[in-house]
């Protein structure tokens, strides 16, 4: 559906994309994870027809997403960063102008604005000012906005930012409710536990480039390290971990011994070697890699310290 | 619906909401109107200030002449005359030239008339007169200046006459006068085609000598100038223009402020695309099916159509509080509303363009728009300035409303003879407005 081809987009000196590609399905739910500053939303400019790539293409079903062409804008939702609304008018008076603007009018309109305030909850505060509502509440009214005019693909850059954790987990259950109905997702964010939660595919993005592409299963093999058994205990040695040793790498330092398993190792397999040697199982950590993991791999630095 | 119109319904939605603009864009400018037109005495029938104290001491025994501008003066209404004082017993008594100038010194007074007593003397031709005066304030300075100018000068004449026939009398003897006057008479026959036996026998007679009470609007009859220096000095004045306006100064300047003001509220207006930018709105409006001709038309639209709204206010206002006849010549006023407005908003527009930020837009507005409108002539008569600057104000839009303005409302023109003002702002507009599209594509509004 959509087709990112090797676009590269520059504000003067600094250079916010460099080679990204990317393809997008029907009905996929596909987040761009990357700290501040990565180019997150510059690529969401750029699909949303606000700027013009430096070089390279994006096509929504063969169209060309340019800031010219006005075509296909109607396939298209965005919830931009920040909250854009008119705070001095109301929360109806701001759905019916972005309706319009889409060519909504008549019945129609005032039916999609009907739903689009009780799906943000705000149906008892359609003619309050936007200016006093909470930021969750105004979060909640810039997603919906954008999608009064039923998109195919809905642009969603960073769309929680200060929402509480009940507000948030609402526009969660609201986004994958619109995905189980065919609505592919843009989905960008800094925190990996959103990605991984809502996207079933994610991209990896720092400094303007795409360091890696994939659903999390994949994602995961990106690292040389997989998941791994942190075994605690003073009277355990090297010698009695020996049976576990056709399951992984063996570590050790004073405090603990730590078995790095092999790709295809099964956890099953390995506990019941351990309590066959009578080893103390009760007390084995398991340690996932995740996404901090995989970032910190790609990037050497932290997702969340950027 | 259209996307211009839609963003515009969003403007007037906005605007009604906002009630410094509100406030800002009608009631402060009627308000003002209103307190300047009074200032300069707009709402009466014959303008100018009223009441202003003026000292008078009269040393001269007896002078006629004396007598005679002191009668024009208590007739003059500017003036409310002081001529004497209290004593210590609390009895008035007449001022003298020291109460005068103790009263100055306490700031009492600002204007006196001294007549000493050589007032009328018969070795000098004329009169002698002290005028003191203490200019603290100039506008106030320079009309009392003119009005008392002009009541001695209307009182005068027949006190230089007698002063001229006093010395004729005395340098060459009463039959010598009578050859002089027949010599006067003479040439005066010539000159106005008239029998100078005539005009002779009316100098003997004495409409000359003890002048006649022959004109109606001169204050007192001792004081009259006489018939014969009616026929000697004759100015015909004709108005060519504005008879039928009712309340002149009221007319002249009402276009002035009204686009003044009209400069103040549409800029503000156009600037609020700085706060729609930085709301982030342009980005989800350019999202949609919308260009950003779109958004600057929209603008444009609410921005001219604020002024309108505004100027229809105003002039409102000026017809209630001044009765400035705006009926009478309605279509060629909206006409020349419609283009004032629209040069004024893309005045506007192009403020939004260039500037950095709201507040940069707000400080070059109000610089541009006080340099425009006092060079365009909303002020003061732009004939009181130097030439260059005459013709600096030919560049302001101020300029060119005003003057339309004045052709609509004191002029009562034709559609035609408003053409070329027309012209000029639609022109003005257009101008603008190209720079301000090059400026909007290069800048940073719709990045
Ligand atoms: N209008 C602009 N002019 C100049 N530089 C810009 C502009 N917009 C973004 N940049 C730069 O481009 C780079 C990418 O910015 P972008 O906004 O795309 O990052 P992001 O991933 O969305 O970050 P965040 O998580 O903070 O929103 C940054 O270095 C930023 O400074
Ligand atoms: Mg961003």
């Amino acid at each position: 559906m959509l087709v990112i081809d090797n676009v590269t987009k520059s504000y003067g000196s600094l250079t916010a994309l460099q080679g990204v590609s990317l393809e997008l399905k029907a009905g996929e739910f596909f987040g761009l994870l990357g700290p501040n500053g990565a180019g997150k939303s510059t690529l969401m400019a750029l699909i949303a027809g606000l700027r013009r790539p430096d070089s390279g293409g994006i096509r929504l079903d063969g169209q060309a997403l340019t800031p010219d062409n006005l075509g296909s804008r109607n396939k298209l939702g965005f919830v931009p960063q920040t909250i854009a609304l008119y705070e001095d008018l109301t929360a109806e008076e701001n759905l019916r102008i972005f309706g319009r603007l889409y060519g909504l009018q008549g019945t129609l309109l005032r039916e999609r604005i009907d739903q689009a305030l009780v799906t943000a909850h705000l149906q008892d505060r359609r003619r309050h000012y936007v200016k006093t509502f909470s930021g969750g509440m105004q979060r909640r009214l810039n997603i919906v906005a954008a999608l009064l005019h039923r998109p195919k693909l809905l642009l969603c850059d960073e769309p929680t930012v200060g929402v509480d954790p009940q507000s948030r987990n609402a526009i969660f259950e609201f986004l994958q409710m619109l995905n189980s109905e065919g609505l592919a997702v843009i989905y960008s964010t800094h925190y990996m536990e959103e990605a991984s939660k809502l996207c079933s595919r994610i991209a990896i993005i720092d400094h303007g480039r795409m360091l890696a592409i994939g659903t999390l299963p994949q994602l995961m093999t990106r690292l040389p390290f997989r998941e791994s058994l942190r075994i605690e205990g003073a009277n355990l040695t090297r010698d009695s971990l020996a049976p576990l040793l056709s399951y992984g790498e063996l570590t050790s330092d004073a405090d603990a011994h730590v078995l790095t398993l092999h790709a295809n190792t099964r956890l099953s397999d390995v506990f019941r070697e351990a309590e066959a040697a009578r080893l103390p199982t009760s007390s084995f950590q398991l340690t996932r890699p995740d996404l901090e993991d995989l970032f910190l791999h790609l990037t050497g630095k932290s997702l969340r310290d950027t | 619906m259209n996307p211009i119109l839609t963003l515009f319904l969003k403007d007037i939605a906005h605007f009604r909401r906002d009630r410094t603009s509100l406030l800002l864009t009608f009631v402060v400018p009627a308000v003002l109107i209103y307190i300047f037109g009074n200032v300069f005495g707009v709402n009466r029938e014959s303008t100018g200030p009223v009441g202003i104290p003026l000292a008078v001491v009269n040393q001269a025994e007896g002078a006629k002449s004396a007598d005679a501008i002191i009668a024009a003066l208590q007739k003059e209404k500017t003036f409310r005359l002081i001529t004497t004082t209290m004593d210590a017993n609390g009895a008035d008594v007449p001022l003298t030239e020291d109460k005068v100038r103790s009263l100055f010194r306490e700031n009492r007074i600002r204007f006196a008339l001294i007549f000493p007593p050589d007032t009328e003397s018969d070795d000098t031709f004329g009169l002698k007169v002290k005028y003191l005066n203490n200019p603290r304030n100039d506008i106030e300075t320079q009309t009392v200046n003119g009005i008392l100018q002009k009541t001695i000068f209307m009182a005068a004449p027949s006190v230089l006459m007698d002063a001229l026939r006093k010395r004729a009398t005395q340098a060459i003897g009463a039959a010598g006068t009578e050859s002089f006057y027949r010599s006067i008479a003479r040439s005066v026959g010539q000159s106005f085609n008239t029998d100078p036996e005539k005009v002779f026998d009316e100098m003997m007679r004495g409409d000359i000598l003890s002048p006649s009470s022959s004109s109606a609007d001169t204050p007192d009859s001792a004081a009259v100038p006489s018939d014969f220096f009616d026929r000697m000095i004759k100015i015909e004045s004709e108005q060519v223009s504005g008879k039928q306006v009712k309340n002149a100064a009221a007319t002249r300047s009402v276009g002035g402020w009204a686009v003044m003001f009209m400069l103040f509220s549409v800029s503000g207006a156009a600037t609020s695309l700085f706060e729609e930018k930085k709301a982030g709105l342009f980005r989800r409006i350019l999202a949609a099916p919308v260009k950003r001709s779109h958004i600057l038309w929209s603008k444009y639209l609410f921005c001219t159509a604020l002024g309108m709204v505004q100027l229809a206010a105003l002039f409102v206002a000026g017809k209630l509080l001044f009765r400035i006849d705006v009926t009478s010549n309605l279509a060629n006023l909206i006409l020349i509303c419609l283009a004032a407005s629209s040069a004024c908003t893309a005045f506007g527009m192009l403020l939004a363009s260039i500037a950095r930020s709201p507040a940069a837009a707000s400080g070059i507005a109000t610089f541009l728009i006080l340099t425009m409108s006092a060079l365009g002539g909303a002020w003061f008569p732009i004939s009181l300035m130097p030439d260059f600057i005459q013709s600096l104000s030919k560049l302001t839009i101020v300029y060119w409303a005003m003057e339309g303005f004045l052709q609509v409302l004191w002029a009562n023109c034709t559609f035609r003879d408003l053409l070329p003002y027309l012209g000029v702002l639609a022109g003005i507009a257009a101008v603008i407005n190209a720079i301000s599209v090059w400026r909007f594509n290069r800048g940073e509004m719709f990045d």
